[in-house]
């Protein structure tokens, strides 16, 4: 078994990518033709290239496109930041949620919400900003976990405990703020921890695009180095490689990544694990095959995460998150119990 | 400091806190030879190996390679000079044996420096000379413990370089695999030249193997020399607190200590 899956590991990987690209590209262009009125496959594709009446443009290129796009981007970057974690602590448990990254997101949400809210629950300033509160916050909870561990945090079990520590205090100030706040701050605030992609513009796609490409761009640089990473730290050292300082920077890759995802659609749950562990099961040990299997992954879980609430609960808009949540749960319990066996 | 010196360590103190491991210990490792470190626990020789190899930073004193401060020298360069195995390294279990044999080559590469035909020589040699080239397909997870040793040392064998440390690479090995881990680490010695460093628990094994013996206590070089005239009762006495007896093996006529009763 272990000696034909290895035969066929040369040529598995391209070709499951390949699958998996093809599988995003049907359900991208399927999510764009579902929704209050279906428009056939063959008149989005026109329509995309140019063509087509002005209310068809309108509703493919201004409502549909977007969220397909936008969730294409956040459940990648989402993906490939779980993969990076889960390579870097070899531990397939590890994804974005346990950083406190999200957490310190969903924090600046409702602090932004609370605090720019006037008497009468109206927001003083745009929500235009709510992104740049999650992405602040975002990065002020992973600096407060790199903060804290201090001199520990070249060690991976002490940054994930730290993380999964920061994580719990973020999300109980959140309850409190919620439980405490008017309602329209508590229902825009839930919308977000939940994580949508419904009214998302392409300006906000723009933004997403230009800070997710470079950290992307560094992924890769950095895949060349994870080889060795995979090694214990003191034979990870003895060959060149700086692990603990390796180590820092990943994880800051990571949290960068999972914050500019995160910025506009929320907090979109288990993606970031299940991606990585399912790309490693199709694609194979390769790091390149892995981070691009766990981008086309993610992106094909959080659009299909879309789709499926769009079909469900039309015309009521029920955030994506909730999908990722309902499948993502059971599968961290599963993973939880296969390794318990495996480990006992 | 001449050219059969490899490594020449100077008046080196190392430390945790306020604990001190190694205190103002100088030792020289001649080249092309096998030097065994050996004593009691906590005498600071695991210590010792890591601190050639750059894991630990000493807090006064220096380690000269040749005539460079191996302070000074980038990760990769120190990389491509000195190697050492861990005392228990771990590796992916679904991770092949070439592809681990192939970290060894790491050192070697950078961005603009892609796998090279020298790469592909060293990697080959390295799995022919350990004898685990039969094995390159096969996940670690499926090999028993000799042999995963020798994927290791082959590891370290691709590095090529100048000096090779082992910490306890026979700890777990059973008694014929130990032979065959260590005259594994001789023909490094012998074939291919390297100049090894050795951290070795059992006193028969390292005076068997060991060109230099260095006996350590208490973070300093108790005694250093040829283990026919280092083995003596009154030194085993002095370094492990053990009264033995040293006789003379009738097979290799190398000595061979006796544990009699601790004192």
């Amino acid at each position: 078994m272990s000696g034909l899956t290895s035969t066929l590991s040369g040529a598995r990987a391209p070709l499951a990518l390949a699958i998996l690209a093809c599988i995003g590209v049907v359900l991208a262009l399927s999510g764009v033709a579902f929704g209050s009125s279906w428009i056939p496959l063959e008149q989005v594709a026109s329509v995309i290239m140019g063509a087509g009446e002005k209310t068809q443009k309108l509703i493919v290129l201004q409502l549909r496109l977007p969220r397909v796009v936008i969730a294409a981007l956040a459940g990648g970057g989402m993906a490939v930041a779980g993969f990076l974690l889960q390579k870097i602590t070899r531990n397939a448990l590890a994804s974005p949620g346990v950083l406190g990254v999200i957490d310190g997101a969903a924090l600046g949400v409702v602090i932004f919400l609370a605090a720019l809210s006037n008497e009468s629950n109206a927001l003083v300033t745009s929500i235009a900003y709510q992104p740049l509160a999650a992405m602040v916050g975002a990065v002020l909870g992973i600096a407060l976990v790199f903060m804290l561990s201090g001199q520990q945090s070249a060690s991976a079990v002490r940054l994930l405990l730290f993380g999964i520590a920061i994580a719990a205090v973020f999300k109980a100030l959140v309850m409190v703020m919620m439980l405490i706040g008017p309602i329209y701050r508590t229902s825009q605030a839930a919308r977000w921890i939940a994580g949508a992609v419904n009214e998302i513009n392409w300006s906000e796609i723009h933004i997403t695009l230009l800070m997710l490409l470079p950290l992307l761009v560094l992924a890769v640089l950095a895949a060349r180095k994870m080889p060795p990473a995979e090694l214990d730290e003191v034979s990870a050292r003895s060959i060149g490689l700086n692990l603990p300082v390796f180590r820092v920077l990943i994880f800051a890759l990571a949290a960068g990544l999972t914050a500019v995802s995160v910025a506009f659609v929320g907090g979109v749950g288990f993606i970031g694990l299940m991606a990585p562990h399912l790309a490693r099961l199709v694609a194979g040990r390769n790091i390149y095959a892995g981070l691009v299997g766990s981008f086309l992954l993610g992106a094909i879980m959080l659009i299909g995460a879309d789709l499926i609430v769009r079909v469900l609960f039309s015309p009521v808009e029920v955030p994506a998150g909730t999908v990722t949540a309902v499948i993502g749960a059971p599968y961290f319990l599963f993973l939880l119990m296969s390794r318990q066996r495996h480990d006992g | 400091m001449t050219d059969r010196t490899a490594l020449a360590i100077d008046t080196l103190t190392l430390g945790y806190g306020n604990t001190t491991i190694l205190d103002t210990l100088s030792l020289t490792i001649p080249r092309g030879k096998i030097t065994v470190l050996a004593g009691p626990n906590g005498c600071g020789k695991s210590t010792l190996l890591r601190a050639i190899r750059r894991l630990h930073k000493p807090s006064a004193g220096r380690i000269l390679l040749e005539t460079t401060d191996i302070s000074k020298l980038g990760e990769r360069m120190l990389a491509r000079q000195i190697g050492l195995l861990a005392q228990s390294p771990s590796a992916p279990e679904d991770m092949t044996v070439e592809e681990l044999v192939r970290l060894g080559r790491y050192p070697h590469q950078s961005m603009l420096q892609p796998w090279s035909p020298d790469d592909t020589r060293a990697l080959e040699t390295a799995m022919a000379g350990t004898s685990v080239a039969h094995l390159r397909e096969r996940h670690l997870g499926s090999l028993s413990g000799g042999q995963l040793q020798r994927v290791w040392i082959a590891m370290v064998l691709a590095q090529e370089t100048e000096v090779v440390c082992l910490d306890e690479p026979v700890n777990h090995l059973d008694m014929s695999h130990q032979l065959d881990c260590l005259d594994l680490v001789r023909q490094l010695n012998s074939q291919f030249g390297r100049t090894i460093v050795l951290v070795l628990h059992d006193l028969n094994l390292a005076a068997r193997y060991a060109d230099q013996l260095v006996f350590l206590r208490d973070g300093a070089v108790a005694a250093s020399g040829r283990p026919e005239e280092l083995m003596t009762e009154g030194l085993i006495a002095r370094v492990f607190d053990v009264d033995a007896m040293i006789i003379t093996d009738p097979a290799y006529g190398r000595p061979l200590c006796i544990p009699l009763r601790t004192r």
